[in-house]
């Protein structure tokens, strides 16, 4: 089909249908046979959209979008598990000042906080390393942006460790 | 009596062969079962599957973009087969008893 139909056909959906499926809709009409046929099915589909939408018309978007891709558990753990280690940090140096030190309590074998600390900041690799690994290739801006706010969680929290030298 | 169709039933059923882009899904289904899809009804049927989870696109090659079905969507296609299976059982046993 030549290209000023194709997008002149596409246009006939509904604004929130081409968002997600326009481009892609638009390129397999060019890349395929043309005639009255298959226009007037397009005709059809596109009126069709309108009277009945699609998820009634609050359709999700692209799952390769930076917010679609957030809610995914290999996206949100690793960032849970680096606050959740933060606010690790936070209770034991509530802890420490509540029982008259300055912060944290100092034990000989670094104590439970520190392990949950370690194990959380060392549990959440594998789960980064399987984010990137499935991610990257299929949305590879977004992921970058993903990882970049993980990374920035994961600091966050290896912050105090390594300024407050615990 | 024309072609079965039941456009988002022939897309899965198209994907439960592997991950396939638009004109793969319309020649196949036009092997499977004689039924040739129209571009609109294709991809109302492509949109329709993929809000529900039942299909998901994968990364696009060159400008052709691929759709896998997804774990719940073979349940989805099990289920509606196997229905189907039932209900084409029941009706040739009629035949058979005229």
């Amino acid at each position: 089909m030549n290209p000023p139909l194709a997008r002149l056909l596409t246009r006939l959906y509904p604004r929130r249908w081409r968002e997600r499926y326009g481009a892609e809709f638009e390129a397999f009409l060019q890349t395929g046979p043309g005639g009255f046929g298959t226009s007037m099915n397009v005709i059809c589909s596109a009126l069709y959209e309108h009277i009945v939408p699609t998820q009634g018309g609050n359709m999700n978007p692209n799952p390769n979008s930076f917010r679609a891709i957030l809610k995914h558990p290999s996206a949100f753990l690793p960032l849970a598990m680096s606050l959740t280690a933060l606010g690790v940090l936070f209770v034991a140096a509530i802890y420490g000042i509540l029982h008259g030190a300055h912060g944290i309590i100092r034990q000989p074998d670094e104590g439970t906080a520190a392990h949950l600390w370690q194990l959380l900041m060392a549990g959440q690799l594998p789960v980064l390393l399987f984010f990137a690994i499935k991610w990257l290739p299929r949305a590879p801006r977004q992921t970058l942006y993903v990882l970049a706010l993980q990374a920035g969680a994961a600091l966050a929290s290896m912050a105090p460790v390594f300024l407050l030298g615990l | 009596m024309g072609h079965y169709s039941d456009p988002p039933l022939l897309v899965l059923a198209s994907l439960a062969n592997g991950p396939r882009h638009g004109h793969a899904m319309i020649e196949d289904i036009v092997r499977l079962c004689g039924t040739r899809l129209g571009p609109g009804t294709l991809y109302g049927a492509i949109a329709r599957l993929e809000q529900q989870g039942w299909i998901e696109p994968l990364p696009p090659e060159d400008r052709r973009q691929p759709y896998r079905i997804t774990a719940e969507g073979v349940r989805v296609l099990h289920a509606r087969l196997t229905t189907l299976r039932q209900f084409a059982k029941a009706g040739l046993k009629r035949l058979e008893a005229l």
